[in-house]
Protein backbone atom coordinates (compact mmCIF):
# COMPACT_ATOMS: atom_id res chain seq x y z
CA UNK A 1 0.00 0.00 0.00
CA UNK A 2 2.71 2.75 0.96
CA UNK A 3 4.42 2.03 -2.62
CA UNK A 4 1.46 2.62 -4.36
CA UNK A 5 1.42 5.87 -2.30
CA UNK A 6 5.42 6.50 -3.27
CA UNK A 7 5.17 6.29 -6.62
CA UNK A 8 1.41 8.21 -7.13
CA UNK A 9 3.56 10.75 -5.50
CA UNK A 10 6.51 10.58 -7.58
CA UNK A 11 4.34 10.80 -10.56
CA UNK A 12 2.79 13.84 -9.15
CA UNK A 13 5.68 15.54 -8.99
CA UNK A 14 7.47 14.33 -12.11
CA UNK A 15 4.24 15.80 -14.01
CA UNK A 16 4.01 19.33 -11.87
CA UNK A 17 8.05 19.19 -12.80
CA UNK A 18 7.36 18.82 -16.63
CA UNK A 19 4.37 21.31 -16.30
CA UNK A 20 6.90 24.16 -14.96
CA UNK A 21 9.68 23.28 -17.55
CA UNK A 22 7.30 23.62 -20.60
CA UNK A 23 5.77 26.32 -19.38
CA UNK A 24 9.36 28.27 -19.38
CA UNK A 25 9.93 26.55 -22.66
CA UNK A 26 6.75 27.96 -24.74
CA UNK A 27 6.90 31.40 -22.13
CA UNK A 28 5.58 33.93 -24.51
CA UNK A 29 7.58 37.00 -25.06
CA UNK A 30 6.88 40.08 -23.38
CA UNK A 31 3.51 42.05 -24.21
CA UNK A 32 4.65 46.02 -24.33
CA UNK A 33 1.58 47.32 -23.89
CA UNK A 34 1.24 45.20 -20.29
CA UNK A 35 4.76 46.36 -18.87
CA UNK A 36 5.65 48.88 -16.84
CA UNK A 37 7.08 51.72 -18.65
CA UNK A 38 10.54 52.53 -16.75
CA UNK A 39 11.75 55.60 -18.05
CA UNK A 40 9.55 58.76 -19.67
CA UNK A 41 12.04 60.37 -22.40
CA UNK A 42 12.11 63.02 -24.92
CA UNK A 43 13.48 61.49 -28.25
CA UNK A 44 16.12 64.82 -28.45
CA UNK A 45 17.09 64.41 -24.83
CA UNK A 46 18.00 60.35 -25.48
CA UNK A 47 20.02 60.85 -28.51
CA UNK A 48 21.66 63.49 -26.92
CA UNK A 49 22.59 61.42 -23.86
CA UNK A 50 23.79 58.49 -25.59
CA UNK A 51 26.12 60.67 -28.13
CA UNK A 52 27.67 62.11 -24.81
CA UNK A 53 28.63 59.02 -23.20
CA UNK A 54 27.08 55.74 -25.25
CA UNK A 55 28.16 53.60 -21.95
CA UNK A 56 26.55 54.97 -19.78
CA UNK A 57 23.67 55.86 -21.54
CA UNK A 58 23.25 52.14 -22.72
CA UNK A 59 23.61 50.67 -19.01
CA UNK A 60 20.59 52.91 -18.02
CA UNK A 61 18.75 52.49 -20.99
CA UNK A 62 19.58 48.99 -22.26
CA UNK A 63 16.66 46.33 -21.84
CA UNK A 64 14.45 48.92 -20.29
CA UNK A 65 11.15 50.21 -20.96
CA UNK A 66 10.95 53.51 -22.48
CA UNK A 67 8.29 55.81 -23.54
CA UNK A 68 9.65 58.27 -25.84
CA UNK A 69 8.36 61.42 -27.18
CA UNK A 70 9.60 62.47 -30.24
CA UNK A 71 9.11 63.83 -34.31
CA UNK A 72 8.56 61.49 -36.36
CA UNK A 73 10.92 61.56 -39.00
CA UNK A 74 10.34 58.35 -41.31
CA UNK A 75 7.91 55.49 -42.18
CA UNK A 76 9.01 52.44 -43.98
CA UNK A 77 8.03 49.06 -43.77
CA UNK A 78 11.26 46.32 -43.71
CA UNK A 79 11.16 43.70 -46.38
CA UNK A 80 10.14 41.08 -43.81
CA UNK A 81 6.79 43.21 -43.27
CA UNK A 82 7.96 44.68 -40.24
CA UNK A 83 7.12 48.43 -39.56
CA UNK A 84 10.04 50.89 -38.65
CA UNK A 85 9.39 54.41 -37.74
CA UNK A 86 11.83 56.84 -36.91
CA UNK A 87 11.91 59.84 -34.60
CA UNK A 88 13.56 63.08 -34.79
CA UNK A 89 16.39 62.05 -37.54
CA UNK A 90 16.09 59.73 -40.29
CA UNK A 91 20.32 58.46 -40.33
CA UNK A 92 20.98 59.43 -36.28
CA UNK A 93 16.94 59.50 -34.51
CA UNK A 94 15.31 56.83 -32.84
CA UNK A 95 14.54 53.64 -34.73
CA UNK A 96 11.50 51.71 -33.51
CA UNK A 97 10.69 48.11 -34.68
CA UNK A 98 7.00 47.86 -34.11
CA UNK A 99 5.56 44.88 -32.23
CA UNK A 100 4.29 42.68 -35.57
CA UNK A 101 1.19 41.78 -33.55
CA UNK A 102 0.53 45.14 -32.65
CA UNK A 103 0.93 46.14 -36.05
CA UNK A 104 -1.27 43.61 -37.32
CA UNK A 105 -3.79 44.22 -35.27
CA UNK A 106 -3.63 48.39 -35.30
CA UNK A 107 -2.89 48.92 -39.48
CA UNK A 108 -5.12 51.94 -39.30
CA UNK A 109 -3.21 53.61 -36.43
CA UNK A 110 0.00 52.80 -38.20
CA UNK A 111 -0.85 54.44 -41.61
CA UNK A 112 -2.83 57.62 -40.37
CA UNK A 113 0.34 58.37 -39.13
CA UNK A 114 2.20 61.25 -40.46
CA UNK A 115 5.79 61.99 -40.84
CA UNK A 116 6.72 65.47 -39.30
CA UNK A 117 3.99 65.25 -36.23
CA UNK A 118 4.54 64.60 -32.50
CA UNK A 119 4.30 60.82 -31.64
CA UNK A 120 4.77 59.00 -28.47
CA UNK A 121 6.33 55.45 -28.85
CA UNK A 122 6.66 52.79 -26.20
CA UNK A 123 9.05 50.04 -26.51
CA UNK A 124 12.73 48.57 -25.50
CA UNK A 125 15.57 50.25 -25.35
CA UNK A 126 18.71 48.26 -27.22
CA UNK A 127 21.45 50.60 -27.07
CA UNK A 128 23.02 52.86 -30.06
CA UNK A 129 24.95 51.90 -33.29
CA UNK A 130 24.45 54.85 -35.07
CA UNK A 131 20.93 55.59 -33.87
CA UNK A 132 19.25 54.46 -31.18
CA UNK A 133 17.14 51.13 -31.71
CA UNK A 134 14.10 50.17 -30.02
CA UNK A 135 12.15 46.96 -30.54
CA UNK A 136 9.99 45.59 -30.06
CA UNK A 137 8.16 49.01 -29.76
CA UNK A 138 4.04 50.31 -29.43
CA UNK A 139 2.52 53.56 -30.85
CA UNK A 140 0.69 54.91 -27.41
CA UNK A 141 -0.49 58.60 -28.71
CA UNK A 142 -0.22 60.63 -31.65
CA UNK B 1 6.96 73.19 -63.82
CA UNK B 2 7.38 71.64 -59.99
CA UNK B 3 7.05 68.46 -61.93
CA UNK B 4 9.83 69.40 -63.95
CA UNK B 5 11.96 70.56 -60.79
CA UNK B 6 11.26 68.00 -59.06
CA UNK B 7 12.10 65.48 -62.45
CA UNK B 8 15.53 68.02 -62.48
CA UNK B 9 16.42 67.07 -58.75
CA UNK B 10 15.54 63.40 -58.88
CA UNK B 11 18.46 63.39 -61.73
CA UNK B 12 20.38 65.44 -59.92
CA UNK B 13 20.32 63.47 -56.81
CA UNK B 14 20.87 60.07 -58.77
CA UNK B 15 24.13 61.52 -60.77
CA UNK B 16 25.46 62.60 -57.06
CA UNK B 17 24.42 59.42 -55.91
CA UNK B 18 27.33 57.77 -58.23
CA UNK B 19 30.09 60.04 -56.76
CA UNK B 20 29.32 58.85 -53.22
CA UNK B 21 32.33 57.45 -51.85
CA UNK B 22 30.01 55.03 -49.25
CA UNK B 23 27.43 53.14 -48.95
CA UNK B 24 25.07 52.28 -45.82
CA UNK B 25 22.72 49.91 -44.97
CA UNK B 26 21.04 50.48 -41.35
CA UNK B 27 18.81 47.55 -41.34
CA UNK B 28 20.74 44.47 -42.37
CA UNK B 29 19.69 41.34 -41.63
CA UNK B 30 21.85 38.93 -40.02
CA UNK B 31 20.91 35.32 -38.49
CA UNK B 32 21.99 32.30 -37.33
CA UNK B 33 21.06 28.66 -37.24
CA UNK B 34 21.45 25.31 -36.01
CA UNK B 35 19.68 22.37 -36.49
CA UNK B 36 19.00 20.52 -33.02
CA UNK B 37 17.33 17.20 -32.72
CA UNK B 38 14.14 18.73 -30.58
CA UNK B 39 13.84 22.48 -32.10
CA UNK B 40 15.53 24.40 -34.99
CA UNK B 41 17.32 27.76 -33.08
CA UNK B 42 16.96 30.45 -35.30
CA UNK B 43 17.92 34.45 -34.20
CA UNK B 44 17.42 37.24 -36.53
CA UNK B 45 18.31 40.61 -36.45
CA UNK B 46 16.76 43.31 -38.55
CA UNK B 47 19.31 46.26 -37.25
CA UNK B 48 22.91 45.78 -38.03
CA UNK B 49 24.82 48.45 -39.47
CA UNK B 50 26.93 48.26 -42.39
CA UNK B 51 29.38 50.32 -44.11
CA UNK B 52 30.69 49.87 -47.78
CA UNK B 53 33.49 52.08 -48.97
CA UNK B 54 32.98 52.45 -52.93
CA UNK B 55 36.97 53.76 -53.05
CA UNK B 56 38.61 50.77 -51.03
CA UNK B 57 35.90 48.10 -50.93
CA UNK B 58 36.55 47.89 -47.26
CA UNK B 59 33.09 46.59 -45.52
CA UNK B 60 32.19 47.18 -41.41
CA UNK B 61 29.39 45.45 -40.03
CA UNK B 62 28.46 46.29 -36.29
CA UNK B 63 25.13 44.58 -34.72
CA UNK B 64 23.55 45.00 -31.15
CA UNK B 65 23.38 41.40 -29.45
CA UNK B 66 20.03 42.46 -27.71
CA UNK B 67 18.75 43.17 -31.08
CA UNK B 68 18.37 39.36 -31.97
CA UNK B 69 15.19 37.74 -32.01
CA UNK B 70 14.06 34.05 -31.47
CA UNK B 71 11.15 32.38 -31.47
CA UNK B 72 11.33 31.30 -28.02
CA UNK B 73 11.72 33.71 -25.07
CA UNK B 74 13.84 31.77 -22.93
CA UNK B 75 15.90 31.09 -26.21
CA UNK B 76 16.87 35.34 -25.90
CA UNK B 77 17.14 35.06 -22.54
CA UNK B 78 19.61 32.17 -22.76
CA UNK B 79 21.16 33.58 -25.78
CA UNK B 80 21.85 37.31 -23.66
CA UNK B 81 22.77 35.89 -20.37
CA UNK B 82 24.28 33.12 -20.69
CA UNK B 83 26.17 32.80 -23.89
CA UNK B 84 26.57 36.18 -25.45
CA UNK B 85 26.53 38.03 -22.35
CA UNK B 86 25.02 40.82 -24.17
CA UNK B 87 25.80 43.24 -21.26
CA UNK B 88 29.23 42.87 -21.10
CA UNK B 89 29.79 42.12 -24.57
CA UNK B 90 27.03 44.70 -26.02
CA UNK B 91 28.09 44.61 -30.11
CA UNK B 92 29.28 42.28 -32.46
CA UNK B 93 31.73 43.98 -34.94
CA UNK B 94 32.90 42.69 -38.71
CA UNK B 95 35.92 45.12 -39.96
CA UNK B 96 37.00 43.43 -43.74
CA UNK B 97 37.84 44.32 -47.00
CA UNK B 98 36.36 42.50 -50.76
CA UNK B 99 39.36 40.73 -51.80
CA UNK B 100 40.13 41.98 -55.49
CA UNK B 101 37.84 44.70 -55.50
CA UNK B 102 37.75 47.21 -57.98
CA UNK B 103 34.87 49.90 -58.36
CA UNK B 104 32.88 48.23 -61.34
CA UNK B 105 31.54 45.25 -58.78
CA UNK B 106 29.22 48.52 -57.55
CA UNK B 107 27.49 48.53 -60.19
CA UNK B 108 27.78 44.91 -62.09
CA UNK B 109 24.82 42.40 -61.92
CA UNK B 110 25.40 40.10 -58.64
CA UNK B 111 28.84 38.19 -58.60
CA UNK B 112 30.77 36.24 -56.22
CA UNK B 113 32.63 38.18 -53.75
CA UNK B 114 35.54 37.21 -50.82
CA UNK B 115 35.58 39.37 -47.86
CA UNK B 116 38.74 38.67 -45.47
CA UNK B 117 38.69 40.28 -42.32
CA UNK B 118 38.25 40.50 -38.51
CA UNK B 119 35.04 39.35 -36.41
CA UNK B 120 34.84 40.39 -32.99
CA UNK B 121 32.10 38.70 -30.79
CA UNK B 122 32.00 37.73 -27.37
CA UNK B 123 35.08 40.12 -26.92
CA UNK B 124 37.25 37.59 -29.05
CA UNK B 125 38.64 39.00 -32.32
CA UNK B 126 39.56 36.48 -35.09
CA UNK B 127 40.63 36.77 -38.84
CA UNK B 128 38.61 34.94 -41.40
CA UNK B 129 37.62 35.18 -44.82
CA UNK B 130 34.16 34.15 -45.88
CA UNK B 131 32.52 33.54 -49.23
CA UNK B 132 29.28 36.20 -50.16
CA UNK B 133 27.98 38.57 -53.08
CA UNK B 134 28.04 41.78 -53.86
CA UNK B 135 26.02 43.88 -56.83
CA UNK B 136 22.95 45.43 -58.52
CA UNK B 137 19.97 43.36 -57.36
CA UNK B 138 16.50 45.09 -58.63
CA UNK B 139 18.46 48.25 -58.72
CA UNK B 140 19.70 48.45 -55.66
CA UNK B 141 23.24 47.44 -54.05
CA UNK B 142 23.04 44.21 -52.48
CA UNK B 143 25.09 42.42 -50.49
CA UNK B 144 24.97 38.61 -48.77
CA UNK B 145 27.21 36.34 -47.53
CA UNK B 146 26.60 33.10 -45.88
CA UNK B 147 29.23 31.13 -43.73
CA UNK B 148 29.93 29.09 -40.81
CA UNK B 149 31.43 29.98 -37.06
CA UNK B 150 32.17 27.66 -33.77
CA UNK B 151 30.64 29.57 -30.88
CA UNK B 152 33.93 27.88 -29.24
CA UNK B 153 36.15 29.76 -31.37
CA UNK B 154 34.91 32.85 -29.74
CA UNK B 155 34.72 31.49 -25.54
CA UNK B 156 31.49 31.13 -26.06
CA UNK B 157 30.58 28.50 -23.46
CA UNK B 158 27.89 26.11 -24.29
CA UNK B 159 27.00 24.07 -20.88
CA UNK B 160 27.80 20.13 -21.62
CA UNK B 161 24.05 19.62 -21.19
CA UNK B 162 22.83 20.98 -24.52
CA UNK B 163 26.27 21.34 -26.03
CA UNK B 164 25.77 18.06 -28.33
CA UNK B 165 22.31 19.26 -29.01
CA UNK B 166 22.91 22.85 -30.25
CA UNK B 167 25.96 21.36 -32.37
CA UNK B 168 29.16 22.80 -32.90
CA UNK B 169 28.95 25.19 -36.00
CA UNK B 170 26.10 28.26 -36.44
CA UNK B 171 25.46 29.29 -39.59
CA UNK B 172 25.44 32.59 -40.13
CA UNK B 173 23.47 34.97 -43.01
CA UNK B 174 24.08 38.24 -43.73
CA UNK B 175 22.13 40.63 -46.16
CA UNK B 176 21.97 44.41 -46.80
CA UNK B 177 20.70 46.77 -49.30
CA UNK B 178 23.13 49.51 -49.56
CA UNK B 179 22.37 53.28 -50.57
CA UNK B 180 24.06 55.95 -51.05
CA UNK B 181 25.32 58.21 -48.39
CA UNK B 182 26.95 61.32 -48.62
CA UNK B 183 29.41 62.87 -46.43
Amino acid sequence: MKIKYAIILVLVIIVIGAGIGLKMFFKPHADISKLKTEFKVEASGLIEEFEQDENAATAKYSEKILEISGKLASKNKLQNGTDLLILEDEMQGVSCQLDSSWSAANQETIEALETGSPITVKGICKGYLMEIKVSPAIVISK
Amino acid sequence: MLKKLFILIFITASIGAFGQSKFIAKNAYISFYSSTPLEDILGESNEAVTILNAETGEIGFQALMTTFHFKRALMEEHFNENYMESAKFPKARFNGKIEGFNKDMLTAPVANIKVTGLLNVHGVEKTITVPGTLGIENGKLVGTSKFKVTPEDYGIVIPAIVRDKIGKEMEVTVKANYLPFGK
